[in-house]
């Protein structure tokens, strides 16, 4: 017996071609919109670039913004970062908390308990979130009750992500088929053992991608607080020096530019993470 | 010799359907009794009041001298359905293994988590039971790596592991390809041959005719017949038990 005997190689197949031929079309697609892409993009950047371009007499001016204004001011806007970061961080983690224990409620047999998850997502859900973020830093001053600047915005945030997000985790615990608790039950397991080990693993994990999505909003929802003018992350810092100096477009177009960027890299690790997840072990 | 399970006068209601009528069941340490019946009979029914999946309406479920009346509520209650429920050992017809948790952890879960039994003797326990059935080589796979056979006996492994005094399938193989029905049905002969006291709804007339010691057949709610499989296959006295068997000789699954 030949040991390193090869199979000859066959002739590929109709479906192997079609699938090819399939691939390169995906592949030439991709490739025609990120040339298009990079068109846009430096479609942009000659708008803004301020050169004045004369051909013949058709002369076209391109919008001039303040280079000064904008080396000054790079540092004071880019230090806001860090701030919406961390807000959007602290929102996202009380408003997750939140949702786990609203779609609890909301799945509870106890009428007490669920009056309180539907009360509460309905109040949220029925008032505009720029209102609620007043209402912590301008509302409650009035009953003696003063948070500080950040904590006020995280608690608006948060109670109002909170809200919305409680359908993320209705969903994963109802993505938990009922065959699961049934074995888990019929091993002797406790409601709270089966709620612990089994149910809760599987609805987190389900959970986890659209909270992502949850978050990368949060970074840009955030900006809301810079309206109470006590967080100093982008937008407030953008507003104030562009305001100043009266150097709005400048200001305005440089916070743009941070919250894109920072939603670009977030995607990117979202989609990371998405894929992860989904060849793991389920 | 006393019974390990003793059903008297189990009604079953789901709202207005009144689904298990009166049953009466009774089985004795390692015997194996299959229980057969159309499609809505009330089988799963049954075998999920004995280990209080379902909530029986009335009568009284008795599992290896622990009595459970229908009805009961309170702590008490919950303790006897508890300790009802480390007797027995279920089996289901979608495996329903833990898909987050490995094929080991899928079955010293149980021991480690409800017995408090420390890791490493669980999973002692847990390998001895995966090589009961075949399967310690996939001990550290997860379960959507397994076939539909291998998943149903990883699901045999997890209750064994618990050491349970009886052990209830529901219909183990019809979820199952032809081809890997088998597979089970040997674990499960196996498992029989091995003293296990057996409670099983199942539509395999072969296994039913070799392993079992009796035949339970049901039809809308009630058991309209028992006997040794000769009797039942040979010359049932009931024209629905000799209608159901025909069904199943000319390959009809329902
Ligand atoms: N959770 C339930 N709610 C309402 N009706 C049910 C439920 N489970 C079963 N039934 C009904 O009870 C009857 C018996 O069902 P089942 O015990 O599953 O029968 P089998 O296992 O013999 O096919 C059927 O009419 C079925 O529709
Ligand atoms: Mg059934």
């Amino acid at each position: 017996m030949n040991l390193f005997q090869r199979e000859p190689a066959e002739p590929k197949s109709q479906a192997e071609l079609l699938y090819q031929a399939q691939q390169r079309k995906e592949r030439q697609f991709r490739t025609n919109v990120g040339l298009s892409w990079g068109i846009l993009l430096l479609f942009l950047i000659f708008l803004f670039s301020g050169n004045d371009i004369a051909i013949g007499s058709f002369s076209i001016k391109t919008i001039n913004l303040d280079q000064n204004f904008i080396k000054e001011n790079m540092g004071f806007i880019a230090g806001g970062l860090w701030e919406t970061i961390k807000i959007s961080f602290l929102s996202i983690a009380f408003a997750t908390v939140l949702a786990l224990l609203a779609a609890l409620g909301r799945l509870s047999t106890n009428p007490p308990i669920y009056a309180l998850s539907t009360f509460y997502v309905s109040l949220i859900r029925g008032t505009p979130l720029y209102l609620q973020i007043f209402f912590f830093f301008l509302a409650l001053p009035q009953l003696g009750i003063v948070l500080s600047g950040t904590l006020a915005g995280v608690v608006a945030l948060g109670l109002n992500y909170g809200a919305y997000m409680s359908e993320i985790f209705r969903a994963g615990l109802s993505s938990v088929g009922k065959g699961q608790r049934e074995a888990a039950m019929a091993l002797g397991m406790t409601p709270r053992q089966t709620m612990q080990r089994i149910v809760l693993p599987q609805a987190l994990r389900f959970a986890i991608p659209p909270t992502g999505n949850e978050f990368i909003a949060m970074t840009k929802d955030s900006a809301l607080v810079a309206a109470t003018g006590f967080v100093h992350e982008l937008m407030w810092r953008a507003t104030k020096v562009g305001r100043a100096q009266f150097h709005n477009l400048e200001a305005l177009i440089m916070a743009a530019i941070f919250y894109w960027v920072m939603t670009l890299i977030l995607t990117a690790l979202q989609s990371r993470l998405e894929a992860t997840l989904s060849k793991g072990d389920r | 010799m006393s019974s390990i399970i003793k059903v008297t006068g189990l009604d079953k209601y789901f709202g207005r359907l009144h689904v298990l009528k009166k049953i009466d069941l009774e089985v004795k340490p390692m015997e194996v009794v299959c229980i057969i019946g159309r499609s809505g009979s009330g089988k799963s029914t049954l075998l999920r009041c004995i280990n209080f999946l379902e909530e029986p309406s009335a009568g009284t479920i008795e599992v290896d001298k622990l009595v459970v009346k229908a009805g009961g509520r309170g702590k008490e209650h919950r303790q006897l359905v508890h300790e009802v429920r480390l007797k027995t050992g279920m089996v289901f017809q979608e495996f329903n293994l833990f898909p987050h948790m490995s094929v080991l952890d899928n079955v010293t879960e149980g021991p480690v988590i409800v017995k408090g039994m420390d890791r490493a003797k669980a999973v002692q326990i847990a390998e001895m039971n995966l090589d009961r059935v075949g399967l310690l080589f996939k001990k550290d796979e997860f379960p959507n790596r397994l076939s539909g056979g291998q998943k149903q006996r990883v699901a045999i492994a997890r209750a064994l592991a618990m050491e349970p005094k009886v052990m209830l399938f529901d219909e183990p193989t019809s979820a199952l390809d032809p081809e890997l029905i088998g597979e089970v049905l040997n674990v499960m002969k196996k498992v029989a041959q091995e003293g296990m006291t057996m409670l099983v709804v199942t539509h395999e007339m072969g296994f039913a005719r070799e392993v079992a010691d009796r035949v339970v057949v049901m039809a809308d709610g009630e058991i309209i017949e028992e006997n040794t499989p000769e009797v039942i296959f040979k010359s049932p006295k009931d024209p629905r038990t000799k209608a159901l068997i025909d069904r199943y000789r000319s390959g009809g699954h329902e």
